[in-house]
């Protein structure tokens, strides 16, 4: 494969109820990433973006956000209805051709529309889940209780992820929900959907981000301190939470494998953890030692814009190379409820 | 869920009805509040873009062409509510579900003096259909100051709310068409 | 591009206005294993799928690949689904050829689709509101301003029509089967959208469209002929700013040159054998031969009204029946790919264009702002 790099990111605040078009919001995202790559426009030879129309209950949403790339001339460039990180994925395919390369990816998703959790249900199988209103946060409880049965875990492991996640968000400009929290108070919080309470869950959050990919030598030029993506890959399980194992993620494990994590020892590793008790899936799915440092960012616990989230781990993932002099790391990125799609990707510095 | 369902002659379920709500709650954003503040003044205003000089109406707060900024301190323009109708259709409603238009309707493309883009989908009024033709010019009908929100109609930033009602023709002799032909649509 | 890519299976639904018979999952599954069945294979020997649709409002199911992974027997494996609007069959064809010119996979599983019976086109595209005027009602404006810059006469647009759906009656997968139709039905059939009238619109489809690519090993071990790709393009332009043009976009222009010069086309009526182009609305058709580079700027109508875009003609058009005969609206793109392909393998049937050995596959949407391309030819690249 031909040697690909993140040069640069850049992302909004996550928050809620942005008072501005999901377009304005993406804009000096994706002009900040730009700048930060030094690379003119015109040098980007492919640009492809993640989002969902069903936030904005509008559909072609994603049409707008071309503008928001400056389309004129007219340039190469794809749409992925998913999270950002499957339209880096999808740029990292594009960059392995030679014929260009640099590519912009972003991402844009305004949660705060409408009641997240409903509209999250029509993710379901039309026929036998959706009739249910089957959402995700109860569909979230499920995977917990299957986890912590089957992990002898108990309630205390996921208000300890929570806490942490708060903690360390507290370093991070961008986080939504940040702060000091003893795990015996959150333990107080009542069952929202039990075994969960409302700090096991993300915060609704509006968001945009975005990331320039480089092929070859150029991202030494345009970056200090280039990410290489050493491995990237994504897999799929089934949709019916009834035919799978949920106290674990085999397809987190399928992607992980052949993203190659187990290829060196990862220093730090962002992960799409929506909700606390993923986030323990997810380091045993990885195959991440205890040592693995998780999440600095505060991750998805702390700010969650759907369809963002994802590619903003592969960002802070690149963060950690490129300003924190990390070697190794890793960024994942989930679709789906009960992280029914996984995407892995394994980054290097120069070293 | 089911509120209707069809079987097969046999008595087999083939299709069962499943009518999905959900509520959006549309902020208007601050770009477009101040446009409908204005609007419900009786003025059409827009952006001008700072390094290129289109005028965009509606203004979204930036230019999509050079992506910088616009505001309303540094770029506001105030243009005219005649113009000229570039193009059009008659349509005949499809009746889909919360569709409130019964009879055929026009709905045009207008070039506003002083503006540098059409503004599509304007709806035409006091003109007969089979009259309707490109060059026509046309002057805005605007609702009753009491019936103006002060809103524009659309979070994405188009159109003109419930101000303006549509467009009927001037009076004025037809544009020549070297006046709008760069802006057909 | 690195790797070569091979189309060695194809497959399609019968198209029709309700598809009641099978679910969401059992249309794009009747598609699919149509698709893997020409290529002598099975669900369990693709690597990778990539699945493209429209709006996901037209069906209320959203990011349905979440749903549909099952069915096509995508756990374990990469999944994605590609949202362009209209251009997404088209789009989502390239992504799929990508994923096998860049190395990465070697068998992958394209299907695009729309089930419109299961949901309200033209609800969603209003969003719900009132005053949704449909695609017809946007691109009616454009159509009126190429009527009157080409001064084509009223009846070309018809004479589309009519072709169109002689040749559908070639197409046993076509949805419209008209065997009455000519130009008089066409004439007196209603204005819907001024200047557009019902039969010169294309009809709400279910439908869906797959396709196996594989690499140049996998083309080598078919059976049947592959058609190669020789080469695929994209492009986006901003769908409204002062001064664009909609009725000859330059973004088409710009995808059709970047695919011809892949692929040595230096004079695309003398070049390419046949194309399938995205024609919703019959005045689409001479739109497009402008577009394409096939005639002059305001001649496209000539090359219909001469009959040179018949089934028979020098430039044979959509001799599947095209868009104006089947509308499964996110698989209409990939349906135009497919036709582009079927014509090189020799596989169309009735509506074969004899010596076929170089097809355009084309696919426009949202404000004729998103472009997707492909040549594929009887020969390896």
């Amino acid at each position: 494969m031909r040697d690909v790099a993140i040069v640069s990111f850049a992302q909004a605040p996550a928050q809620s109820r942005v008072e501005t078009t999901e377009t304005q919001m993406l804009y000096p995202v994706v002009n900040e990433a730009i700048a930060r790559s030094g690379l003119e426009r015109r040098d980007i030879g492919f640009t492809c973006s993640g989002s969902a129309d069903y936030l904005q209950g509008a559909p072609f949403a994603f049409v707008g956000n071309l503008e928001a790339t400056g389309a004129w001339p007219p340039i190469s460039e794809s749409h992925v209805e998913m999270d950002g990180a499957w339209a880096l994925y999808e740029a990292w395919v594009r960059l392995q051709h030679g014929d260009v390369d640099a590519a912009l990816v972003f991402s844009s998703g305004i949660s705060s529309k409408a009641n997240l959790r409903e509209v999250l249900c029509l993710q379901s199988d039309p026929y036998y889940l959706m009739p249910l209103w089957a959402d995700p946060w109860s569909l979230a409880a499920l995977q917990a209780r299957a986890f912590l049965d089957a992990n002898g875990h108990d309630e205390r492991s996921l208000a300890e992820v929570v806490a942490r996640s708060r903690r360390l968000a507290s370093g991070n400009p961008n986080a939504q929900v940040s702060g000091e929290v003893s795990v015996d108070d959150l333990l107080a919080e009542p069952h929202v959907v039990s075994p969960l309470r409302a700090s096991d869950a993300p915060p609704v959050s509006d968001g945009a981000a975005a990331i320039v990919l480089v092929a070859g030598e150029a991202a030494r030029e345009a970056c200090e301190h280039p990410a290489w993506i050493r491995g990237i890959d994504h897999r799929a399980d089934p949709h019916y939470p009834g035919v799978r194992d949920l106290s674990t993620s085999a397809s987190a494990r399928q992607a992980a494998e052949a993203a190659g994590v187990a290829g060196g020892p990862v220093e730090v590793a962002e992960l799409h953890a929506s909700f606390s008790h993923e986030e323990l899936i997810l380091r045993d799915a990885l195959g991440l030692d205890d040592d693995v440092e998780v999440n600095p960012s505060g991750g998805p616990l702390c700010g969650n814009p759907m369809m963002v989230s994802g590619l903003v781990r592969l960002g802070e993932a690149f963060r950690q190379i490129n300003e924190h002099g990390k070697q190794r790391t890793v960024g994942h990125a989930a679709s789906g409820p009960c992280l029914q799609q996984n995407l892995v990707c394994v980054l290097e510095g120069d070293a | 869920m089911a509120d209707r369902a069809t079987e097969t002659e046999d008595g087999r379920l083939k299709f069962m009805q499943q009518m999905i709500s959900l509520d959006y709650a549309i902020r208007v954003p601050v770009v477009s509040r101040e446009f409908g503040r204005r609007l419900k003044d009786g003025e059409i205003s827009g952006h001008e873009c700072p390094q290129c000089g289109l005028v965009y109406v509606p203004p979204r707060g930036f230019c999509p062409i050079c992506v910088v900024e616009t505001t309303w301190e540094q770029d506001a323009v105030t243009v005219s509510d005649t113009g000229t109708l570039t193009s059009w259709t008659v349509l005949t409603p499809i009746q889909y579900h919360g569709q409130q238009e019964r009879d055929d309707y026009a709905l045009a493309s207008i070039l506003l003096d002083g503006a540098d883009g059409t503004i599509g989908q304007q709806r035409l009024l006091d003109i007969p259909l089979d009259e309707i033709r490109m060059g026509v010019r046309v002057e805005a009908v605007w609702a009753d100051p009491s019936e103006r929100s002060g809103e524009s109609g659309d979070p994405r930033g188009y159109g003109f709310g419930d101000a303006i009602r549509g467009f009927r023709p001037s009076g004025e002799p037809d544009a020549d068409r070297e006046t709008y032909e760069k802006h057909t649509l | 591009m690195a790797e070569r890519v091979a189309v060695v299976g194809i497959g399609q639904t019968h198209h029709r206005k309700v598809r009641d018979d099978v679910s969401l999952a059992g249309l794009l599954r009747e598609a699919g294993q149509r698709a893997l069945d020409d290529a002598e294979m099975t669900w369990t020997d693709v690597d990778a799928v990539v699945i493209g649709t429209a709006p996901d409002s037209f069906e209320g199911v959203m990011m349905p690949e979440l749903y549909l992974a099952d069915a096509l027997g995508a756990a374990g494996k990469p999944i994605m689904r590609v949202h362009t609007a209209g251009s997404v069959g088209g789009s989502t064809a390239v992504v799929a050829s990508h994923l096998v010119s860049s190395g990465v996979r070697q068998r992958v599983l394209t299907i695009a689709f729309e089930k419109q019976s299961e949901g309200d086109t033209t609800w969603g595209l209003s969003g719900g509101r009132s005053g949704g005027v449909g695609a017809g009602g946007y691109f009616a404006p454009h159509i009126r301003a190429y009527i009157s810059r080409s001064n084509a006469p009223e009846y070309v647009g018809w004479m589309v029509a009519v072709k169109d759906r002689r040749n559908a009656l070639k197409n046993p997968y076509a949805h419209l089967q008209l065997p009455d139709i000519d130009l008089d039905a066409v004439k007196e059939s209603p204005m819907v959208w001024e200047p557009v009238r019902r039969l010169e619109s294309c009809p709400a489809s279910d439908g869906a469209c797959a396709m196996v690519l594989t690499d140049e090993a996998g083309g080598d071990a078919a059976s049947k002929p592959p058609a190669w790709v020789h080469g695929t393009a994209i492009r986006s332009e901003l769908g409204q700013f002062p001064g664009r043009d909609p009725v000859n976009p330059r973004g088409g222009q710009d995808c059709a040159a970047d695919v011809y010069a892949q692929t040595g086309i230096t004079d695309p009526l003398r070049d390419i054998d046949v194309v399938e182009c995205y024609v919703p609305f019959s005045w689409y058709e001479p739109m497009w031969m402008e577009n394409l580079g096939f005639a002059e700027i305001g001649e496209g109508w000539k090359l219909t009204e001469t009959g040179a875009t018949e089934l028979d003609g020098d430039l044979p058009v959509n001799c599947s029946g095209g868009v104006l005969s089947s509308n499964p609206i996110g698989a209409s793109g990939m349906l135009r790919f497919a036709e582009a392909a079927m014509q090189v393998r020799g596989q169309a049937g009735e509506h074969q264009v004899d010596g076929a050995r170089t097809a355009l596959g084309h696919a426009y949407g949202g404000a004729s702002q998103f472009f997707a391309m492909w040549v594929v030819r009887s020969d390896k690249p």
